[in-house]
């Protein structure tokens, strides 16, 4: 163990418990950067918990027990960096915690059961999780909050398991197991009733796909008991199809006369403009960084480039500014890297597309890719949204921009719209990308995914690609465990390819109860 | 009671996607269009010149190839159809038109296209956007999809005359059949009926399968024999239930239902005749094919309409079924691994029980229910449970 990257044997930290045995050790420089880090975070959750609202929201819902694993997130996620990429990740995660402190604070100063700050709830619009919060760009004034983010999404990026019981919840309700565990979940968090009520208006939407579309009915239900109004926008899933680019504006334009109806704001083009800006720069950096990574240096890739990505596009939308100078900061420590070729671990041996839908319970699974086979994972399919900038300036045509991005919702861009987006896309983005593997998720509940199946392995053949099928049940640890993840990575690199791991300590590791 | 005439016949098109009237219809120069959904407005597909077929694939044994394409996740009625096609059972298409409706419809379809699983020269498919919503802006995107992507490819591709007039025509026709087939219907809701569920559910799935105009003779005749036919002495069945869930195109699942003690009274799943045989009106005030969509859009019962009024007026809609058909319980049944009927089925089975204390039995199933014991059992426990609240006097409000 010591400042250089491979030096450390990750797999011989996991105790078999919750916690690991002791913290990495990087190096004295890195260490005591990565050690001010970690005090900053707990110093944000002891600022968090000071506050009454805060406190009787973590002892009211059960799925707060789950942010006692911050730290611990972190760290999976930052195993194995040193010097500028553990920098990066740090930039990205610590923001993404400070984010959603905020997220939280909010929805328990609104929430009826905890803060019930009644004006503070009135500037707020719920919004789901899966859903882009773009709209909001044009209401300065108010707030868009999502508890399915907090409840479920980064409760099982924090905890493993930390949403089983709502899934055990809506199963006893009759609800089948082979349905998609997020939107399940979310309607299992609503039947216990641990969901925070606030808001003066929710709009809904069905991205990502069918489980969201028809889960939302059972919040729109709860929402209109409590007398929160919804609005659900309907995103065209023929996404490419000029055709239906008018509804999907239609859509756009209703939903924010509902918003101005129930809360009293208006929409304001000067506010979404200047969203726009950030957005459009917040895209050239996630541009540039994936063109890094077609060449032999990539910086920013796996878990920095996903789950940032994500929260940016999606959750952020261009509404913060924090974000846009931490993508500067991200930007230029890449460039700095780049320039002197520094490596991420102490050997690549193989590029990889990872393709389809990640693990939640088990998104520091690219690091250890990275950490344990020598697989670089470069780019990942939640990454790879929209490409293009939005108008800076014209209303008529934001108001179509605004309908695409709903569209084109991360992950949902490439599982609807045509067999073209999920299937075809990846043979040119292996080669763009100079890509000798794919690494695809399959989510086994994904029915948009699981459909291509067949095909994509006869495709693979086809283009000679080598493709590596990764199963799990998205927020569902018990049917597939982080361990059979990585055996089925394991299987392929020894039988297939015949290759020892760069680090064997992690190749098997008791982390099923892990933090 | 005595055999209904043309049953056998109306059995006997059923086992087969491509029966002895499909045939008939193409030998006379008529194009076959596959469906697989009701979001595709069948009356558009019985212009002149062309005929629908909602595909099915009876006898189904083996699923395997489907399964290794979708996996064993996706509804097994989309892996059946996959199967189905792989075995080249579906080359006397002529077309497909499809909505990108649920996904695994849809990428059942997708396989089918990318597997060349009809080769027909000038074979196409179409994907159409299909309301989520009910509500204007819906509709004008249903018109624009249906005007382009079926009126206009039949008419570029096999010259439809798809003029106002030609859909005014097709849908007269449409609403005959549907007279007929809810006047059929209608005996079911007898004391002691006439006429069975499993016969009923033969006659109407015979008309998705087969060009209408070929077969309205015959139900006419069935109608006729019907009105004049003797119920049995002594009623068959110990309780009446509405079969309510997804698609059931398997004649043995209400044969099954029937032979376990129940009479299934009112059908409300994909190929039955609530609402897919609902009689479809027109006005003066709005152009033939707005009509239709409007038509299909309002009265579809998919649970993938997400507007809040239209998932509670489907619970509604069952309630009143229910109350017309005088049905003593209600069966909420879903394909296997069927994601928007997974979700309708818990919160259906829910609200009948509770809000309107209907005795609700909610099962799952195969696409191949067979002779299913399992079923078997659910069905016939289900019954005594009926007959049991009903000695015991327990009201249903």
């Amino acid at each position: 163990m010591g400042r250089k990257i491979g030096s450390e044997k990750l797999g011989n930290l996991y105790s078999g418990g919750k916690v690991r045995k002791r913290r990495e050790w990087r190096g004295l420089k890195d260490t005591l950067y990565d050690y001010w880090r970690w005090l900053k975070i707990m110093g944000m959750l002891a600022g968090f918990m000071m506050k009454p609202a805060n406190l009787k929201g973590f002892l009211r819902y059960r799925w707060m027990l789950n942010y006692l694993a911050v730290p611990q997130m972190i760290d999976r996620h930052t195993a194995g960096l040193r010097g500028t990429h553990l920098r990066i990740a740090r930039e990205e995660y610590d923001l993404v915690a400070k984010d959603v402190a905020l997220l939280l604070t909010r929805v328990f100063r609104a929430d009826k059961n905890c803060g019930n700050d009644k004006e503070f709830s009135k500037k707020i619009v719920v919004l789901d999780e899966n859903e882009m919060f773009h709209i909001m760009c044009g209401f300065p004034n108010l707030m868009a909050v999502s508890w399915e983010t907090a409840a479920v999404y980064v409760s099982v990026l924090l905890r493993g398991d930390g949403v089983t019981h709502y899934l055990d919840v809506v199963q006893e309700m009759g609800m089948p197991g082979d349905v998609c565990p997020m939107p399940a979940a979310e309607a299992g968090v609503c039947i216990d009733d641990d969901i925070p009520i606030f808001g003066a208006c929710a709009i809904q939407c069905n991205t990502t796909c069918d489980g969201s579309l028809l889960g939302n009915a059972i919040l729109a239900k709860r929402y209109e008991e409590e007398g929160i109004p919804t609005f659900q926008i309907a995103a065209p899933l023929r996404h490419t199809e000029e055709g239906v680019q008018e509804y999907a504006a239609q859509e756009i334009r209703n939903a924010i006369k509902f918003i101005e109806e129930n809360t009293g704001e208006k929409w304001d083009w000067d506010a979404y403009f200047r969203c726009a800006k950030r957005f459009n720069e917040e895209t050239r950096h996630r541009v540039g960084w994936m063109e890094m990574s077609r060449t032999e240096y990539p910086q920013v890739i796996g878990a920095n480039l996903a789950l940032y990505s994500e929260t940016t596009y999606m959750a952020v939308a261009g509404r913060s500014q924090e974000f846009v100078e931490a993508d500067r900061r991200i930007t230029a420590l890449a460039k700095k890297a780049f320039e002197r070729k520094e490596m991420i671990i102490p050997e690549y041996r193989h590029r990889a597309i990872i393709w389809g839908v990640q693990a939640q319970y088990y998104t520091d699974f690219l690091p250890w890719l990275q950490n344990c086979w020598g697989i670089l994972p470069l780019v990942d399919m939640l990454s790879l949204v929209y490409f293009d900038e939005i108008s800076e300036d014209d209303p008529e045509q934001a108001i179509y921009d605004i309908a695409k991005l709903y569209q084109e919702m991360i992950m949902r861009n490439r599982t609807h719209g045509g067999y073209e987006l999920l299937l075809d896309d990846l043979w040119r983005f292996v080669e763009y990308y100079n890509a000798d593997l794919v690494i695809l998720w399959e989510h086994i509940s994904c029915k948009a995914l699981n459909g291509m199946h067949g095909l994509f392995e006869e495709r693979a053949r086809e283009h000679g690609v080598r493709l590596i099928w990764v199963n799990h049940d998205l927020m569902d640890p018990r049917v597939v465990s982080r361990q059979s993840i990585r055996d089925d990575i394991n299987r392929y690199m020894r039988s297939v390819l015949h290759e020892e791991p760069l680090d064997p300590s992690l190749e098997v590791i008791d982390d099923a109860m892990s933090w | 009671m005595k055999d209904l005439k043309h049953l056998y016949y109306f059995e006997q098109l059923l086992d087969d996607a491509n029966n002895e009237l499909v045939r008939k219809a193409q030998a006379q120069g008529r194009k076959c269009v596959g469906s697989v959904c009701y979001q595709i407005p069948e009356v558009l597909l019985e212009l002149p010149g062309i005929f629908p077929v909602r595909l099915r694939a009876p006898r189904t044994g083996s699923i395997d190839m489907g399964t290794y394409y979708l996996t064993s996740f996706l509804c097994e009625y989309t892996r059946a159809l996959l199967e189905r096609a792989l075995e080249g059972g579906y080359r006397f298409l002529d077309c497909l038109i499809a909505p990108d409706g649920c996904t695994m419809i849809n990428r059942c379809v997708e396989n089918m296209e990318l597997l060349k699983t009809m080769d027909k020269e000038g074979f196409f498919f179409k994907y159409l956007e299909v309301p989520m919503k009910v509500d204007e802006n819906a509709l004008n995107l249903y018109v624009s999809e249906c005007r382009t992507k079926i009126l206009g490819a039949l008419s570029e591709h096999f010259g439809i005359d798809t003029s106002d007039g030609a859909l005014r025509k097709a849908v007269s026709d449409f609403n005959r059949v549907c007279r007929i087939i809810n006047e059929i219907g209608d005996f079911r809701k007898e004391e002691n009926p006439r006429i069975t569920g499993y016969e009923f559910h033969v006659i109407c799935m015979a008309t998705y399968v087969c060009p209408k105009d070929m077969l309205v003779g015959m139900l006419e005749e069935t109608l006729e024999e019907i009105k004049t036919r003797e119920p049995d002495s002594k009623k068959k069945y110990r309780a009446r239930v509405a079969l309510v869930g997804s698609e059931i195109d398997d004649i043995d699942m209400v044969k099954l239902v029937e032979e376990s003690g129940a009479l299934v009274v009112a059908d409300r799943f994909c190929f039955g005749s609530l609402p897919g045989r609902k009689e479809i009106r027109l006005s003066d005030t709005e152009d033939a094919l707005t009509g239709i969509c409007r038509h299909y859009m309002t009265e579809s019962l998919c649970p993938r309409q997400m507007n809040i009024s239209k998932v509670l007026y489907r619970k509604e809609y069952i309630n009143q079924i229910a109350k017309e058909y005088n049905a003593d319980g209600i069966i909420v049944e879903q394909m296997k691994f069927c994601d928007p009927w997974a979700y309708e089925r818990m919160t259906s089975t829910y609200a009948l029980r509770e809000d309107y204390h209907y005795p609700v039995l909610s099962i799952d199933r195969p696409y191949a229910v067979g002779n299913s014991g399992q079923l078997r059992t659910r069905v016939q426990a289900f019954v005594e449970s009926i007959e049991i609240k009903k000695i015991q006097g327990v009201s249903k409000k």
